[in-house]
């Protein structure tokens, strides 16, 4: 079997799916998800869902990339690393073993809103999970020998990055773009971070970071499976509920508005790896927590314009001209500040970059001007909120759809309420906040990936 | 994110329930209930497997498919999966690719409908159906809400009766194929399985690969003889999950499979037999990147070979248990040289093979596979602890009920199970397996298998600190391999 390598950037917030929910097609009311707040202040989510005797256990952290001090990049990420080293009460190693021989999978992810730590495991090993989880949330022993854990994990995420980003042309330009996108935002580096400025991280910017941000106040439980509200209430009180919280997790977030682009710019990147063209357009975007029903709109209305193989451009594009090898619109609108919302193509074998860009643009013009149709518009709203239903299917994202949304500053109510949010968007509405990102006084970030001379 | 799963590339890890058993002889059914069925003369026979982590539903339908059902009424969806063995590797010679034009084609157009009809009429029932081939199997797949499922299998029904395979789609397929023959030339992995089956088998159908001329001598005619040549009634295995009774779900799927041929004859894969590996340094593909990939092959094991569980626990120690294998634990963990590195076990039919790979910055190459190598040999020599043989099997048991916490998962965990003809109760007795490996099986197996000259080694990438063997590659000329020390 062959498979494919899809990383990116946007794999270090792998789990950052749009959020998503249950539908009014309920045979049963088992699925309630429900949450509290343990009297040091942690939230905690509960989502039942009984078809197997597993749990999902998560520990979400309201802190990321964002939270970074300047020239620190990428110490939320490689913090994250850190908290599998040593406790007062865990030897280096100690955590994985334990959860290994519990039959446990554990394994944590950072984005530029937050950091989340997760073990699956079989219901009757949550009590240990969590327990687990308590301790490194206060006992974290941070070594500054320099040639202890802390450098050793630092060269692992150095290697993380050749893997990633370092490896894959297609990653590096759109690092450089992201990073063009939102400069003067702290979205502007990436979140493993500039691999000097990692290069020189220390243990004692670990421990500073630890004592800031970690702490039972500034961080979610949740946990998804085979347990009852009570059953997690009665478990969290005799671990997370003995912690006493720090005082020094502030919860101010240096989240802001990003600033609109103020000229067209083009970033174009050769490598000799590289064996087909891709272009793309990045334009401002908007965000699901601030402006909720515009990016709902968006989203249904990038789906009728570029969504899959129905979409106007694919149809346009792939199917009749046959200039295009895939093209897609899509929003990147799960992060707490807007994201980009992107146009993105790859030509034909034949055809030129400046081709392909003014078919897609003259499609594109072509959509903002007719607007959508209602048949397209109702298929898309569907469409998207059928995949709530079908999310349901796995423990593991429905625990990340809360954990994220809540992560953010989201509410419960905001996942359970995303269908019919999304099935109310009207035509008008989709083709309103297309047009508003793609208007002809909104700028663009153009990118090109090439091959380069001598790699062709 | 803090491991990545094993996705990258040609790392194609051995799932944990995809282990083998030693032949268990299919087992008597628990229960029989009969069920009236209306507008059907005779019920249909239903036998009832109360396992430990599914209540499994065998049963013929009275069209003639062998169907495994779990009955799950906790959400409104039903997974559907189909599969018939023989696939990519009975393309003739030259055409490789026509397989994967008939799996490409499934849901391009059917009856009345043209590909965009097709495609909107799922989007309509929100839905989803697609297929796709391996060297051994043809699958087909789909995902319906039970609201409609009615209208999404009639609609499946229509794919397999009357698959347009129109000039359009066909044309988009061809252009796709030959982008992905370019982008190929630099992707490390298939840099690395192409000189490693060339080393290793390079006149077997598993070494054949897609090329310009075998894309462009594919029709749609080809393809559709193709599809009825693999998509007949007597090799179709169904496995299902979802919000479903077998009375609803057997005339649906008696709709789908109406009209697929009885049989047809494909042409047999012969059996490989790994090659005596002259003592040899590292094949090396150059590539212009700051790491390298480095993936090593030796010999594995049949499903039903009695060393199977003891190599498959041992797996674990070695490099197939995340943080806790040695292989993590001396080049991740006190190294920092590689982000991950993974071992698996591949018992395949026709091909058996015990494999790894990794990743490490282009200057510590040498010392990665030198690292892979010592562990290797420290194996043969010490064998593992009777510590590391419990951590294995405490792992291996107590994980195994994380693989059926989905609709989805648990269809698929089936139809593995029955790819692989292990027993509808494969899945009670598989870690009572696990549970009766002792250290003396495990550690005449480390000897027997690990090896290092029994292992070739490739590095794709432009690593450092080791003496290259030639290799010469497909592709243009800056592929080429060099000499460095």
């Amino acid at each position: 079997m062959k498979r494919i390598l899809t990383g990116g950037l946007a794999a270090l917030a792998v789990f950052a799916l749009p959020a998503l929910a249950d539908t009014a097609a309920e045979p049963s009311q088992s699925w309630t998800p429900t949450t509290f707040h343990l009297d040091n202040g942690m939230q905690v989510v509960v989502i039942p869902d009984h078809r197997a005797p597993v749990v999902t256990h998560m520990v979400w952290y309201k802190v990321g990339a964002v939270d970074e001090a300047p020239g620190k990049s990428g110490i939320a990420h490689l913090f994250e690393h850190v908290m599998f080293q040593q406790t007062d009460t865990l030897a280096p190693g100690e955590f994985d073993s334990i959860v290994s021989r519990n039959g446990g999978q554990s394994n944590a992810f950072t984005s530029w809103d937050y950091t989340a730590y997760f073990e699956r495991v079989a219901k009757e090993q949550l009590g240990t999970m969590m327990e687990l989880e308590a301790d490194r949330m206060v006992n974290l022993v941070i070594d500054d020998d320099p040639e202890g854990a802390f450098i050793s994990e630092r060269d692992v995420v150095k290697e993380e990055r050749r893997q990633r980003i370092d490896n894959n042309p297609g990653v590096i330009l759109q690092e450089q773009v992201l990073s063009e996108l939102w400069k003067g935002h702290p979205y502007e580096i990436t979140v493993i971070g500039n691999m000097d400025e990692v290069a020189a991280l220390t243990p004692e910017d670990g421990l500073n970071f630890y004592h800031e941000y970690y702490s039972p106040e500034n961080a979610i439980l949740v946990v998804a499976g085979d347990v009852s509200e009570d059953e997690v209430r009665t478990l969290a009180e005799a671990t997370y509920g003995q912690i006493v919280p720090t005082g020094t997790a502030h919860g101010q977030r240096k989240w802001r508005d990003v600033p609109l682009l103020t000229e067209d710019d083009l970033i174009v990147h050769a490598d000799p790896k590289v064996r087909q063209p891709v272009w793309s357009r990045y334009y401002n975007g908007v965000s699901q927590i601030r402006t909720p029903h515009e990016a709902y709109a968006l989203e249904v209305g990038l789906e009728v314009l570029g969504g899959g193989m129905t979409s106007r451009l694919y149809q346009s594009l792939v199917e009749q001209q046959q200039l295009a090898i895939s093209v897609s619109s899509y929003a990147w609108s799960d992060l707490h500040d807007p994201g980009p919302a992107v146009i993105s193509a790859s030509p034909a074998p034949g055809v030129s970059m400046d081709e392909l860009e003014t078919a897609v643009m003259a499609e594109v013009e072509l959509a903002l001007e007719e607007g959508f149709t209602q048949a397209e518009v109702v298929r898309a709203r569907n469409k998207l909120a059928a995949t709530a239903i079908y999310s349901r299917d796995s423990q593991s994202t429905m625990a990340n759809v809360f954990g994220s949304t809540l992560a953010i500053g989201g509410t419960i109510e905001d996942v359970l309420s995303y269908p019919d949010e999304v099935r109310a968007i009207t035509p008008d509405e989709a083709i309103a906040a297309v047009r508003k990102i793609f208007g002809p006084d909104r700028h663009f970030i153009e990118a090109q990936l090439l091959p380069s001379e001598e790699g062709n | 994110m803090r491991l990545m799963t094993f996705a990258a590339g040609l790392f194609a890890a051995t799932s944990l329930s995809a282990c083998a058993s030693l032949n268990p002889p299919p087992a008597e059914p628990e229960t029989i209930v009969e069920v009236e069925v209306v507008e059907e003369p005779a019920p249909l026979e239903v036998a009832v497997h109360s396992g430990d982590f599914a209540e499994i539903q065998q049963f013929t339908t009275p069209g003639g498919a062998s169907v495994w059902l779990v009955s799950e009424p906790s959400i409104p969806i039903l997974s559907l999966n189909m599969a018939w063995k023989g696939g990519e590797a009975s393309d003739p010679e030259g055409l490789e690719g026509l397989t994967d034009a008939v799996t490409y084609h499934m849901n391009e157009g059917a009856g009345d409908l043209d590909s965009l009809g097709f495609q909107t009429r799922m989007e309509d029932l929100n839905m989803s159906f697609g297929c796709s081939a391996s060297n051994n199997w043809t699958s087909c797949s789909a995902s319906m809400l039970t609201d409609n499922a009615d209208d999404a299998m009639a609609l499946i029904a229509t794919a397999f009766e009357d698959p347009r395979f129109d000039e359009g789609p066909f044309e988009r397929f061809r252009r796709e194929q030959q982008v992905g023959l370019k982008t190929r030339e630099t992707s490390a992995g298939y840099l690395a399985w192409k000189a490693q089956s060339q080393a290793l088998y390079p006149d077997h159908p598993y070494a054949r690969t897609k090329t310009d001329e075998s894309i462009a001598a594919l029709t749609p005619e080809l393809a559709k003889e193709q599809m009825r040549k693999l998509m007949v009634k007597d090799r179709l295995l169904v496995t299902a999950v979802g919000a479903v009774t077998p009375e609803e779900l057997a005339p649906m799927i008696d709709e789908v499979i109406a009209d697929l041929p009885e049989t047809s004859t494909l042409p047999e894969t012969p059996d490989i037999v790994l090659p005596e590996l002259e003592p040899a340094d590292p094949i090396v593909v150059d590539l212009p990147q700051p790491q390298s990939l480095v993936q090593f092959t030796g010999p594995g094991l049949k499903r039903d070979d009695p060393d199977f569980f003891p190599a498959f626990v041992l797996n674990y120690s070695y490099g197939g248990g995340g943080f806790e294998s040695r292989l993590m634990k001396v080049l991740r963990i006190e190294k920092g040289l590689t982000y991950g590195i993974y071992t698996s076990l591949s018992p395949g039919e026709h091909i058996q093979t015990w494999s790894g790979g990794g990743q490490t910055k282009n200057e510590s190459a040498g010392e990665f596979i030198q690292g892979i190598k010592n562990e290797m040999e420290d194996l043969v020599e010490h064998g593992v602890t009777e510590e590391e043989l419990a951590d294995a099997k405490a792992y291996l048991t107590g994980s195994y009920p994380l693989g059926f916490d989905s609709n989805a998962k648990i269809a698929s965990q089936m139809m593995g199970v029955r790819q692989d003809e292990l027993g509808i109760d494969y899945f009670d007795l598989r870690n009572d397996k696990v549970r009766a490996v002792t250290l003396e099986d495990v550690n005449r197996v480390a000897k027997e298998y690990l090896n290092p000259e029994d292992y070739l080694f490739v590095a794709v990438g432009q690593p450092e600190g080791i003496s290259v063997e030639e290799f010469e590659s497909e592709d243009p000329a800056e592929m080429e391999s060099e000499s460095e020390d």
